[in-house]
């Protein structure tokens, strides 16, 4: 699958963090959607579902396990990437026992989310195709 | 105890803001790179720009590295069922005593030793007694030295190594004194290094 056809969901309530986030992977052929919470984020997936959500983990509001909860009970084939910090490490853990695809520590390298996207959206397309 | 916990929880907040916003300076170098790369031809400074943006990003590890030292401090007075892990309070501990060392001018060294080795002390309480270990050293040393810290196994117990020559010439006096009743009311031992040189604290077991 072509980039520009990935459906990516990126959700942090860091405004300048993610926005920077969406122009460079935009410059790299991916226009993701971005959501500054948790309730949004869940308004964005049933508007329309993406392959992949990036989510922070540490959010006012609706906190990012909460939202991967009820993200993989309405969409399971979404696949979720949290985004952890260091003090949160362990949610990044609890996170994949809740059916995250994989979690990654900010800062970023852009680089290596791209390839986890990757891998993110052809597990989904394997899953389904054993579905 | 319950001071540390109400700092700590404080410091646990700040070091996670100052994460973000080390992520999106870290970002937007990133951006800037990008825009550089696909439409910098013709810049006159395009060389020098890229520089600055190197020692951006330099600065942001830098940045990340203390906050999560700091961010382990933070934490460090809970109280955890496993027990501290002492490599990993040993890391943290040493990458913030760094800059003391320096000023002092030595070398601080935290040898690459077993991980997984855990105590049944607080983090807080280890970090502060092997704190004051390392001060006795400091204090001791000679510019120029070299300081190496190291957690080993010794009879099923994790044990702190500090291999500085000179350190034997503290017992008696009350640096060393304090060394001991900290270690002691905490339940640690103290013994002199191999050779006589440095110091071995033997931590206490964590509860199976």
């Amino acid at each position: 699958m072509n980039k520009k056809d990935w459906k990516i969901l990126l959700v942090d309530d860091e405004h300048e963090f993610i926005t920077t986030l969406a122009e460079r992977l935009e410059l790299r052929g991916i226009t993701p959607r971005v959501a500054f919470d948790g309730e949004s984020a869940l308004a964005a997936v049933a508007q329309e579902e993406p392959q992949v959500i990036v989510l922070d983990v540490l959010m006012p509001g609706i906190k990012g396990l909460e939202v991967l909860e009820r993200v993989k009970r309405s969409n399971p084939r979404v696949q979720v990437l949290l985004l952890t910090g260091h003090g949160s490490t362990r949610d990044g853990i609890e996170g994949m026992r809740l059916g995250a695809f994989d979690y990654m520590m900010k800062p970023l390298n852009i680089d290596t989310l791209i390839e986890k996207m990757e891998s993110a959206i052809d597990y989904a397309g394997k899953a389904a195709n054993l579905g | 105890m319950r001071d540390a916990l109400f700092m700590g929880r404080l410091t646990a907040g700040a070091t996670h803001e100052m994460q973000n916003i080390l992520a999106t300076i870290r970002e937007s170098g990133g951006l800037m790179e990008d825009l550089l790369a696909v439409g910098g031809e013709g810049f006159a400074h395009a060389e020098r720009f890229k520089k600055g943006l190197c020692v951006l990003a330099e600065q942001v590890e830098r940045g990340m590295a203390l906050s999560e030292q700091l961010n382990y401090c933070a934490h460090a007075p809970e109280a955890t069922p496993a027990g501290a892990e002492v490599n990993e309070a040993m890391r943290s501990l040493v990458g913030l005593y760094r800059r003391d060392a320096a000023r002092k001018r030595v070398n601080l060294v935290l040898a690459a030793g077993r991980t997984g080795l855990r105590t049944s002390l607080r983090a807080l309480e280890l970090m502060g007694l092997a704190g004051l270990a390392l001060d006795c050293a400091l204090a001791l040393l000679p510019q120029g030295s070299q300081l190496m810290l190291s957690v080993e196994e010794q009879g099923g117990l994790a044990v702190l190594r500090l291999d500085s020559p000179g350190y034997e010439a503290l017992r008696g006096q009350e640096p060393f004194a304090e060394l001991e009743r900290r270690a002691r009311a905490l339940g640690a031992g103290v013994s002199a290094g191999p050779g006589g040189q440095g110091v071995v604290l033997s931590l206490p077991k964590p509860q199976a």
